[in-house]
């Protein structure tokens, strides 16, 4: 995990409500208990207010791990 | 405060608990969509006014269920606050539609709508706490967009016929406390409240923003539940009701009008008039020469404020501090429920030093936010207007024209020359809002300080074996209103004074006695031979102590309870025009129809 991630990570930690050191880029609803639908709406505003971008809901359905919004957001040329 | 902000604050107190927290206002939110975004901007804007809560969300879009059975969907009856959010879209979506291209559809649309005010109305009378209904907002959705390319638009026509059916039929069940949202809709626009991405993708259709705006407006109608509302506004005059100096520039050079800067103050003026017209008292605290400033409220075209909307002026050369503890004085309100306003920093820091339960409110440097200064703040906030709240500052300046007549004549001289007229009446709907706050309010002459939930009036007030009255008082200055309430209960051949109170601004001019003596008339009406009452002492009301053996009541010491013989009569002081009106209680005594 690359040293600048640790903000992507931070944020789904809060959001979700456990320690950093529980996620890893394949976290996802599975294995984080409150990343229900709910979850998933929360992070998708903390993400947007956070980096300051808009996704669009391709690429929402598409956030089902950390790994791959840290990609959606590196395609939007945010530094995650 | 920024939804970051809000949500920030929120999850520091959720950290800060350990377990269930106690004793904070619990709160359902049930609602036709998904909602949970509103917790953080709900809990941090109430953390904000009032302190810690405890929020819960009943289960995704069953209104309906809630309001039938309450207890089973919701899992727990110790709410103290049920608010209920809904739309259209999420109710009715293909009737929505329908409406657009067929008549009978709208009709059945609006029908349906009344239905749902049916189910809050049973709500109501299952549950016990504050219960809170939002509007229905205009609809986001196909066919209803303002910008449809067809006129006029038959969306708009719709949704006007459903909302204006929802109020009435929400005004008949009454004690719903109304959740604007489409006002707030209005307020924020169509477009940027929502979110049409979590709408498709979660059933959430607002913006963050909106949800915070949802949030601190339910904070404040949750808040303005428990009273506390400020009651006077003092105002500085030079730079705060008007541009310019008055002593300096003249009538002709201060700035006020229809042209900007002068629009500002004007604005500004009729936002206070609205103020003062929902029971909020103005004062005026300005160090001018009082002819000067007075002349630009006798003089001035464009004062919206007349001297009349003003119910105590202090100008003169002394201190603020000084003239809005004299304006507390004279309109007998507590420092905590003043606001000072003006546009010096050095008055508000001096002010704000030396009282710091006044709140105090700096012009703004932009003084095209004048205007709108006090209008968010929620300071001002009540759950209901009632009739003596707009007539109040009416009331104060006859006040203190009676103190001048008073003083002038003696007291037999005066009392006849007031001309008064006493009614007193059963309580109707109407009247229920003011028994209501006067039962909680009235501390010194109240003989037992029973303290009662509007319900609960309500229920005695319908209650055959019991009278609410009302007393109404005028005289040639002006109208008191509703000034005093009793209720009885009828015991077999007795008739008990549960409840007796009046409003310390009436006493000694007769109405005392005029009261007991409507009251020993209703009475015999309910077909009673004796008068009961119980005086229950606490720290404020020694002064009705002796109010029963003054009118001729005697002790039975058994009891501990004031007894008189109702052979007897209680008489009305000379000069006093009194009347009794029962006909509309539930007991319809004096109606001619009963018993034919």
């Amino acid at each position: 995990m690359a040293e600048d991630s640790d903000a992507l990570i931070a944020l789904f930690a809060e959001v979700l409500q456990v320690q950093a050191a529980e996620l890893t880029d394949d976290s996802s609803p599975e294995s984080v208990r409150r990343w229900d639908s709910l979850g998933a709406m929360a992070l998708v505003t903390a993400i947007e207010e956070r980096f300051n971008v808009q996704l669009s809901t391709k690429q929402i359905m598409k956030m089902n791990t950390i790994g791959r919004a840290r990609k959606a957001l590196q395609a939007m040329n945010v530094r995650v | 405060m920024t939804t970051i902000e809000a949500r920030s604050a929120w999850r520091d107190y959720l950290a800060s608990l350990h377990g269930e927290p106690d004793g904070v206002p619990r709160i359902a939110i049930a609602a036709s969509m998904t909602a949970e975004p509103l917790e953080p901007y709900l809990g941090a804007a109430l953390l904000n006014r009032q302190g810690p809560s405890a929020i819960t969300f009943g289960p995704f879009n069953q209104l309906h269920q809630i309001c039938l059975q309450p207890r089973e969907v919701l899992g727990d009856d110790r709410f103290d606050v049920i608010a209920l959010l809904w739309r259209l879209e999420d109710l009715f979506p293909d009737l929505l539609s329908r409406s657009l291209v067929s008549p009978e559809a709208a009709a059945d649309l609006q029908r349906q709508v009344i239905r749902f005010a049916d189910a809050v109305a049973s709500l109501r009378e299952r549950f016990e706490g504050t219960l809170i209904v939002s509007t229905p907002p205009f609809p986001l959705w196909p066919g209803f967009g303002l910008l449809d390319a067809v006129q006029p638009s038959a969306g708009m026509a719709v949704f006007q016929q459903v909302l204006q059916a929802w109020g009435a039929r929400l005004a008949q069940v009454g004690r719903v406390r109304q959740l604007d949202l489409h006002g707030l809709m209005l307020t924020t626009g169509v477009r940027a409240a929502h979110d049409v991405r979590k709408w498709q993708l979660y059933r959430q259709p607002y913006a963050e923003g909106f949800w915070l705006e949802i949030g601190q407006l339910l904070a404040r109608i949750i808040t303005a539940e428990k009273g506390g509302a400020k009651k006077c506004v003092v105002l500085d005059l030079d730079n705060t009701l008007w541009g310019g100096i008055i002593g300096e520039d003249g009538l002709e050079g201060i700035q006020l009008g229809q042209d900007f800067p002068g629009l500002a103050y004007q604005l500004f003026q009729r936002y206070l008039l609205c103020l003062k017209n929902r029971g909020v008292m103005l004062a005026v605290a300005s160090r001018n020469n009082a002819d000067d400033a007075l002349e630009v409220f006798d003089r001035h075209d464009a004062m919206v404020l007349t001297r009349r909307d003003i119910a105590a002026f202090e100008i003169h050369w002394e201190s603020k501090v000084e003239s809005i503890q004299r304006v507390a004085r004279r309109l007998n309100i507590g420092i905590d429920s003043m606001v000072f306003v003006d546009d010096n920093p050095k008055e508000i820091a001096e002010v704000a030093e030396r009282l710091p339960d006044v709140t105090c409110v700096l012009v703004p440097e932009e003084v095209a936010f004048l205007p709108g200064v006090l209008a968010e703040t929620g300071l001002f906030d009540i759950a209901e207007v009632t009739d003596e709240d707009r007539r109040r500052t009416e009331m104060i300046t006859a006040d203190s024209m009676r103190q001048q007549a008073e003083e002038s004549m003696t007291e037999d001289d005066f009392r006849r020359s007031l001309d008064l007229k006493i009614r007193v009446f059963a309580a109707q709907r109407q009247h229920l809002a003011r028994v209501t706050q006067l039962i909680n309010k009235t501390n010194q002459f109240n003989l037992t300080t029973i303290r009662r939930t509007a319900d609960q009036v309500a229920q005695l007030a319908a209650d055959p074996d019991a009278i609410v009255l009302g007393m109404d008082i005028a005289d040639r200055f002006g109208e008191y209103g509703l000034v005093g309430v009793a209720i009885l209960r009828r015991h077999g051949p007795a008739c008990v004074i549960d409840t007796l109170l009046m409003s310390c601004r009436v006493l000694g001019r007769g109405a005392e006695a005029t009261f007991m003596a409507m009251i020993a008339e209703a009475a015999r009406a309910l077909d009673c031979v004796e008068l009961r009452g119980r005086y229950v002492p606490t720290p404020k009301n020694g002064m009705v102590a002796q109010l029963y053996p003054r009118f001729g009541f005697a002790l039975d010491a058994r009891t501990g309870e004031w007894q008189m013989d109702l052979s007897r009569s209680l008489l009305v002081p000379d000069g006093v025009d009194a009347s009794l009106d029962i006909s509309h209680s539930a007991l319809g005594v004096s109606s001619p129809a009963r018993g034919a």
